[in-house]
Formats: structure tokens, C-alpha cells, sequence
């Protein structure tokens, strides 16, 4: 019995060591594949040079730009429209629209992402084409609209369930003294909510930087650095996907290993980011 | 070994039934009885016969398995030459380099050439190649600079291992610049869809894949069609060629010999490129 | 507080949703509206009779059939790879480590969770190239490397509900079996699991919505545009949210584009019902967890 014991718990941690041994292992696949970059002290300048592989630059500048500016823009446009849309579905709303909203929000985070890639180039593109009269419609705003709608879903969830999770004692309060829902929102539930708010920002955040089906399909794809929102760019992210077909003994595909550790390295540090905020919040609230 | 012995015993029948001539036999009939798999992948231009002749192959023996991906033709030589697939298309001829690392056997099939498109919409058919060098490059940045609209020119170019794209940029642009902004698809098919959504796009295409929802654009005077390929007269020609690690042996050699038969080389001519034979 | 502020809010709230619903509706209008007429038997099977492609008789050109088994055989296998793991992680993690032991692992798991899918497809990728180079030449990007790199991508997902599930059974639940007489692990298999089954149940189909819809992993690890029914675990595949990017970028003519929207329609009903089903059940567990307790 006390045998049994031992090995179950045995098998158990060893398929957490196992599971904890992905993550490491991950990381350390892209440095030995892109160490050669490294060795060869090109890793930083491949961070700030121009993808020029005809001439023999592999610098990732240019994705790097565009990952930035499409995650971040897209993140920007997504957060006034998910607390817009949080605030209703947890305040401010009539019963059956928060119900409608909230279940049509739920059935929204499902959506495939490459469904929402599919439909954009039909629908979105034309449109931003012959909105701006310029540029080929498939640039960084394109791309940063849908994944603004990508990212709402799961950002308005997070929001709403940060709402909800303010003490009733505050809320009953404010009923006491006469405040309107409007106020409760403002006063309230959003400075009590605020780390939630953040860390469901920053959840956004790390999942815009590491999309890849809306970058490849809306963003065009162009090797330099963008220099407007309708200039055609490639992201980290497209970049592997494109360049993965290359000569694997050459710095090119060497380059998509760097990109590999850049992603990681940006979402590992807003995973980061999120448990020092959530500690933060869990220390307050004590 | 098995499929060698196996290979020995049908050409002793074929022999003993009456000394038929292999090519005159019924090409597909080579397939029967046999088991496995090959594995295609390279270039983009080469699919659509690629999946006629496997369609045809599994119909008449779908124990066959035959897979075939894109990825441009510096995949196909790279996964080729590591064995990774059994067949290697590529659009541009092999290096000498690579010949000799990868011991590449090359089989040219057939004979395309690479074309200027635009939208069908757009009025501008004819360009000089000095034009279409100074466009790709970015300096003539409006359609109205070369007689057409006044709406700004969006370029769309392939991803670096294209073999189209290697062609088009020795022989179509003398190896001059692409703009760095120009959009970038990452197969002839991409490049006609996007081509045909976009009525200020211009790009470059496999001649044996212009159709009607992209319009050809003559350079110099010469539309690139298959004739004018064919005549020598359209000078940005290239061919669609198969690799192999070492000789070809066994379901490997079977497809590459289908593709010189006057069945192959049919496939070839009605997917609109040049027989060889 | 000001009036105009109060009806500025009012509005912007309600704008914010009329954006957000409208897009929703528009995309999935969209696309029922153009490709519902295009699902029908012969999207799926191509010229060949359905139940000559069942039986795997004859083979299935120009249809969804291979697509859909490649899609099935995927989600199958990193699934069957990544529950055994998962649960037992999450059972170690909620019964068996230590304070600061969960923490690390808390962490290790919230960055492989967070790791873009596409990262993750390189690692399956280079795991592929490693295998070939220093195992077998037979080892390429095929069936059984997706699934592996798939079942690496769903991992956090399946251990992070399993922990949580049977950290927030209530204490009374736990106290029992152990004030009986039964074993720590007795008590695990025979109390504590069946309690936490559905919200196991609910992490397990997460991951299989996840699986279904995955497309970065899969372009990288061997997913091809042709190959025919799954053959072997180390083939080429087909799979279906790969042949609507397939087609999104490449297609011949407007009927390809009709197998395209179909493909998508029959894609997202996959999904919604697969996430939808995940949620009832988590609601279930909310309802457990908050009113039984």
C-alpha cells in the first residue's frame, strides 16, 4: 500500500517535471539552433539592421517594428471598446442585454483565428483600400483592426469578471449614498478593478504579440520597416512562417530561431508582468 | 530490394508478353500492384500538374500515397537534398553548388516563362523594361506616370526562396532593386488572387498561369504568352524542373518517367506550359 | 456628477457594443451568407461516393473528406498525448507539492501558456530536424510531430483547470475520504477526481477546440496542401483550418472559393459547439462550487 503511495506520487511529479521541462526546453531549442548568429556576435545587430538577404542582412528590425505596431495598436483600439462593452454587460446594462451581450461575447471567443484572417481579406481589405484611396489595403491598420475584434472577446470576459469581483460592501455602500450606476462605475468598480483591468491588458497584449494567421493573411508581408499604418509589414510572427521554407544551413533560416527567442522573451515578460501585478493586487487586498 | 525484384518481374513480363515497348504501354499501368508513398514539395508553379498526375496515379492505385506541398523552390532542393521528400520541384535551374552538395539529379519537364501582370481592370498593358525595372523598384510610384490612372502603383513580390522570383529578378529586372515596401505572397496562386482583388496591383506570375483573372503585360512590345515563350521572342523563360537525391529509383522514378510520357507531357501542355518533348 | 458625463458613458457603452456586435454579426453573417449553399455532400467528397470514401474504398479528390480526417486524427492524438500528462500535473501541483514548488511550476506553466503557438511550432519543427539528423532518417515534419507540438500547446490549458478544479473542492469533500480510512492516493482516484470530473471535462475540450483550430503549429510541422487520408503516423496530412488559409490566398476560380467559405463554416460550427459545451460545463461547476458548498 505504502508502495503504491510512493510511486503514485513519484509518477505525478514526474510528469510535472516533465511538463515544466517543455518550457525550458523551448527557449533552449531556439538558442542552440541560433547560436551560430549569436557566436558570430550578430545577435544584437541582427536586432537593429535592415532584411536585405540578397546583400546578407538578416536583421529582424523591421519585424520587430511591426510585431510592436500591431500588437500595440491593436490592443489600443480593442481596450476602450471592451470596457465599454464590460461596463454595460456588468453595470450599467438592463438585465436581458447584459445576458444577450455577455452570451454572444462568450460564443465569440471560439472563433477560429484564421476565420477571422479568411474574412477580413474579403471584407476588410477592399474597404480600407478604398477608404484611404492609397496602398493595397493588406497593411498594419488592416491587421490591427481584426485583432482588435480577436482580442475584444477574451479582454471583455476578463474585464467583467474583474467587475464582479468587487466587494459587495463597497457596492452597497455607494447605493447608500445615492450614487447612480454611472457613478459606481467611475468611483468604484474601475479604481477597485484596476489591476485586473491591467493584467487583462497585458493578457491581450502577450496574445497580439504572438499571433501569427492575422499578421501572415492582413498585413502584407513587406521586408522594411513601415513607416505609416498603411504601409504593408511583416511581424515576428509572419516572418517564421514565411521564411521557415528557406535553405536550413543558412543565416536566413538561423534568423527565424532569433525570432523564435524574441517572441519568447516578449511573452515571458509579460507573464511576468502579469504575477507581479496580480501579487500586488493579492497584497492589497489583504 | 523488394521493389527492385518486383521491378524486374514486370519488365520480364512485359517482355515475354510480346516485347510491348514501355512507353507505347498504357503509361498508368506502371503504377499498379505497387505500395508506398513519395513526397513532393518545392515549387508553386509546378502544383496544379503535380496534382493532376497524383490524382490520376491514386485513382488508378490508392494504396499510393502521394503528398504533395508548396514552399518555393529553395525548398524543394533543401528538403530534397535532406532527404526530408522524395521529389524537389524547383522553378530556376539548380546551382553548381548545390548540384554538388545535394548530388541532384535534374529532370526538366517543361518550359514556362514568368510575366508582368496587373489587375484585368487596369488599362495599362504595355510597359518598357526599363518602365518595369523603375516600378518594382519604387521610383515610378503612380499609375499615371505610365499612361494609366492617377492612383499610387501596389507592388506585390514573392518570399525570398521563390524560384519564380529568381528568375524574374535576373532576366525581367537585370537583377535591379525590388522596393522594399512592395507586399509579398508566397505562391504563384497567392499572387493571382491578390493580383486580381487589388485594381492598382502589379506583379509577376508563371506564364503557364495567367488566366483571365489577371491581364498579361507586354514588355518591349512582347505579351508574355506561351508562344511567344515557345519562339524565343518573350525572353524571361525558365524551367519547371524535378530534383532527386542521387538517381531516381523505384514509386520515385515511376512518377518522373510518367511525366515524359506523351500522357505526362499532355498534363503539362493543358496546365499551359511548353512539352519538352 | 454631471449629466453630460453620465449620458457620454451611457453612449459610449452602448456604441461599444453596437462595434463589437456589428463586427461579430458581420463576420459570421458573411460568411453564412456566402458559403452556406456551398455545404452540401459534395463539398466534403469531391466526385467520389460518400460511402465508397467512408469505407476508404477510393480515394477523395477536390473535398473536404481528407481535411477532416487529418483534423480528427490530430485532435485525437495530441489530445491522447497531452490529458495523461496534464491531469497528473495538476493532481501533483493540487495535492502533492509544496508552497514554493507550485509557485515555480505556477510560473513555468503561465509562460508556456503564453508562448505564440507559432514558437511553439518551431520547437516541433527543430524537435523534427533533431530526430532526423540523430535518430532515424524516416522522422520528418509529419502527423505524429504536430501532434506532439499540438499536445505541447494545450498542456497549460488541461493542467491549469485540473488544478484549479481540485483545488477549490470544498475541505469537507477532501476531509472525508481521508477521515475513513482511505490512502491519499485512494482518495484522489475515488473521491476527489469524479468530483472534479466536469471541470477536468470542460479543460480536456478547451484543448480539443484548441487542437481543431490550430494553424501556426500545424504549417510548421507538417501540414501539406494534398496528401489524401492519413496513412501513417509519419505522413503528411491534410487539415482544415490549413486549407482555408490554403485557398484564402490561392484560388483558381470562384467555385475553390465556395470550398473555402464552406470549409470555414463547417470549422466554426466545430469550434462554437466544441466551446460552448466547455462552458456549460464550467457553469455547472461555477453552480456546484458556489451553492453546494
Amino acid at each position: 500500500m505504502r508502495f503504491q503511495e510512493a510511486i503514485a506520487e513519484k509518477g505525478f511529479s514526474l510528469c510535472a517535471l516533465l511538463s515544466g521541462a517543455v518550457t525550458v526546453t523551448v527557449f533552449a531549442f531556439m538558442v542552440i539552433l541560433g547560436f551560430p548568429l549569436i557566436r558570430e556576435g550578430q545577435a544584437f545587430t541582427l536586432l537593429i539592421k535592415p532584411w536585405i538577404p540578397g546583400s546578407g542582412f538578416y536583421g529582424i528590425y523591421p519585424m520587430i517594428v511591426a510585431t510592436l505596431a500591431i500588437a500595440s495598436l491593436g490592443v489600443a483600439i480593442a481596450f476602450p471598446i471592451s470596457l465599454g462593452c464590460a461596463s454595460m454587460v456588468s453595470v450599467l446594462g438592463p438585465r436581458p442585454v447584459s445576458l444577450i451581450v455577455r452570451r454572444v461575447v462568450e460564443l465569440m471567443t471560439g472563433i477560429p483565428t484564421v476565420i477571422y484572417g479568411f474574412v477580413g481579406i474579403f471584407l476588410l481589405v477592399p474597404v480600407v483600400r478604398n477608404l484611404f484611396g492609397q496602398g493595397s489595403g493588406m497593411c498594419i491598420l488592416t491587421a490591427s483592426l481584426m485583432l482588435a475584434i480577436l482580442v475584444s472577446p477574451t479582454m471583455i470576459l476578463f474585464f467583467s469578471d474583474s467587475f464582479n469581483r468587487v466587494p459587495q460592501s463597497y457596492l452597497a455602500a455607494i447605493d447608500a449614498l445615492g450614487g447612480s450606476k454611472v457613478q459606481k462605475l467611475y468611483h468604484v468598480i474601475i479604481p477597485c478593478a484596476r489591476n485586473g483591468m491591467l493584467i487583462g491588458l497585458m493578457l491581450a497584449l502577450g496574445r497580439a504579440i504572438g499571433d501569427t494567421l492575422i499578421a501572415l493573411m492582413l498585413a502584407g508581408n513587406a521586408t522594411g520597416v513601415p513607416g505609416s499604418l498603411l504601409d504593408s509589414a511583416r511581424t515576428l510572427t509572419a516572418h517564421i512562417a514565411i521564411v521557415i521554407a528557406a535553405d536550413y544551413e543558412s543565416l536566413e533560416f538561423k534568423s527565424i530561431f532569433l525570432c523564435g527567442m524574441v517572441l519568447y522573451l516578449f511573452t515571458t515578460f509579460v507573464t511576468i508582468g502579469i504575477r507581479f501585478v496580480g501579487v500586488r493586487e493579492g497584497g492589497k487586498k489583504a | 530490394m523488394k521493389m527492385r525484384v518486383f521491378l524486374a518481374m514486370v519488365f520480364g513480363v512485359f517482355l515475354t508478353v510480346g516485347g510491348y515497348d514501355i512507353v507505347s504501354a498504357e503509361p498508368l499501368d506502371m503504377f499498379k500492384g505497387e505500395k508506398g508513398a513519395v513526397r513532393i514539395a518545392g515549387g508553386t508553379a509546378h502544383i496544379p500538374v503535380m496534382k493532376e498526375v497524383a490524382k490520376r496515379i491514386m485513382t488508378v492505385n490508392p494504396a499510393i500515397q502521394i503528398s504533395i506541398a508548396g514552399g518555393g523552390s529553395g525548398v524543394g532542393i533543401k528538403q530534397v537534398g535532406e532527404g526530408l521528400i522524395d521529389i524537389g520541384n524547383t522553378g530556376r535551374e539548380p546551382t553548381e553548388a548545390e548540384i554538388k552538395n545535394f548530388s541532384l539529379k535534374v529532370f526538366k519537364w517543361a518550359i514556362d516563362g514568368v510575366g508582368v501582370v496587373v489587375n484585368p481592370g487596369n488599362p495599362v498593358r504595355s510597359l518598357t523594361k526599363s518602365q518595369v525595372k523603375d516600378i518594382f523598384a519604387g521610383i515610378i510610384d503612380n499609375w499615371k506616370q505610365v499612361g494609366g490612372i492617377d492612383k499610387p502603383i501596389n507592388i506585390y513580390t514573392r518570399e525570398d526562396a521563390s524560384g519564380t522570383r529568381e528568375v524574374f529578378w535576373e532576366k525581367g529586372l537585370d537583377k535591379g532593386e525590388i522596393a522594399k515596401k512592395a507586399n509579398v505572397v508566397v505562391s504563384n496562386g497567392a499572387m493571382k488572387s491578390a493580383i486580381s482583388q487589388d485594381p492598382y496591383a502589379i506583379g509577376y506570375v508563371s506564364v503557364g498561369h495567367i488566366d483571365h483573372t489577371v491581364a498579361p503585360v507586354a514588355m518591349d512590345g512582347v505579351v508574355p504568352t506561351i508562344q511567344t515563350v515557345k519562339e524565343g521572342q518573350f525572353k524571361v523563360s525558365r524551367g519547371l524542373y524535378s530534383c532527386t537525391k542521387g538517381e531516381p529509383t523505384g514509386l520515385t522514378k515511376k512518377f518522373i518517367d510518367y511525366l515524359f510520357t506523351p500522357e505526362g507531357q499532355k498534363i503539362v501542355q493543358s496546365n499551359g506550359f511548353i512539352t519538352v518533348k | 456628477m454631471n449629466r453630460l458625463i453620465e449620458k457620454a458613458t451611457m453612449m459610449f457603452c452602448w456604441m461599444s457594443i453596437g462595434l463589437l456586435l456589428g463586427a461579430g454579426i458581420l463576420i459570421l453573417g458573411y460568411l453564412l451568407v456566402k458559403g452556406l449553399g456551398a455545404v452540401n455532400l459534395k463539398l466534403i467528397f469531391g466526385g467520389t461516393i460518400p460511402l465508397d470514401a467512408l469505407l476508404f474504398k477510393k480515394p477523395v479528390f477536390d473535398g473536404l473528406f481528407p481535411a477532416i480526417l487529418g483534423t480528427l486524427a490530430l485532435v485525437v492524438l495530441s489530445v491522447s498525448l497531452a490529458v495523461p500528462i496534464g491531469i497528473s500535473t495538476g493532481i501533483y501541483l493540487a495535492e502533492y507539492a509544496g508552497p514554493y514548488t507550485k509557485k515555480i511550476f505556477n510560473l513555468f506553466f503561465d509562460i508556456l501558456a503564453g508562448i505564440p503557438s507559432i514558437v511553439i511550432g518551431l520547437f516541433g519543427f527543430s524537435l523534427a530536424l533533431f530526430l532526423h539528423k540523430h535518430y532515424s532518417k524516416n522522422v520528418q515534419p509529419c502527423l505524429l510531430i504536430s501532434g506532439l507540438a499540438l499536445a505541447f500547446l494545450v498542456l497549460p490549458y488541461i493542467i491549469r483547470t485540473t488544478q484549479v478544479t481540485l483545488e477549490s473542492l470544498p475541505s469537507f469533500v477532501r476531509v472525508t475520504g481521508l477521515a475513513l480510512g482511505a490512502t491519499k492516493l485512494q482518495n484522489i482516484l475515488f473521491v476527489l477526481l469524479p468530483k472534479s470530473f466536469s471541470g477536468i471535462i470542460s479543460g480536456v475540450i478547451l484543448a480539443i477546440g484548441r487542437c481543431a483550430e490550430d494553424t501556426a503549429v500545424i504549417m510548421l510541422t507538417g501540414v501539406v496542401a494534398m496528401a489524401g487520408i492519413p496513412k501513417s503516423l509519419l505522413a503528411k496530412y491534410e487539415a482544415l483550418p490549413f486549407y482555408i488559409y490554403y485557398i484564402s490566398s490561392q484560388y483558381k476560380d470562384t467555385q475553390e472559393l465556395m470550398t473555402g467559405y464552406g470549409a470555414s463554416i463547417i470549422l466554426l460550427l466545430l469550434c462554437l459547439l466544441l466551446f460552448s459545451i466547455a462552458f456549460v460545463l464550467k457553469r455547472q461547476l461555477t453552480y456546484l462550487a458556489l451553492y453546494r458548498a
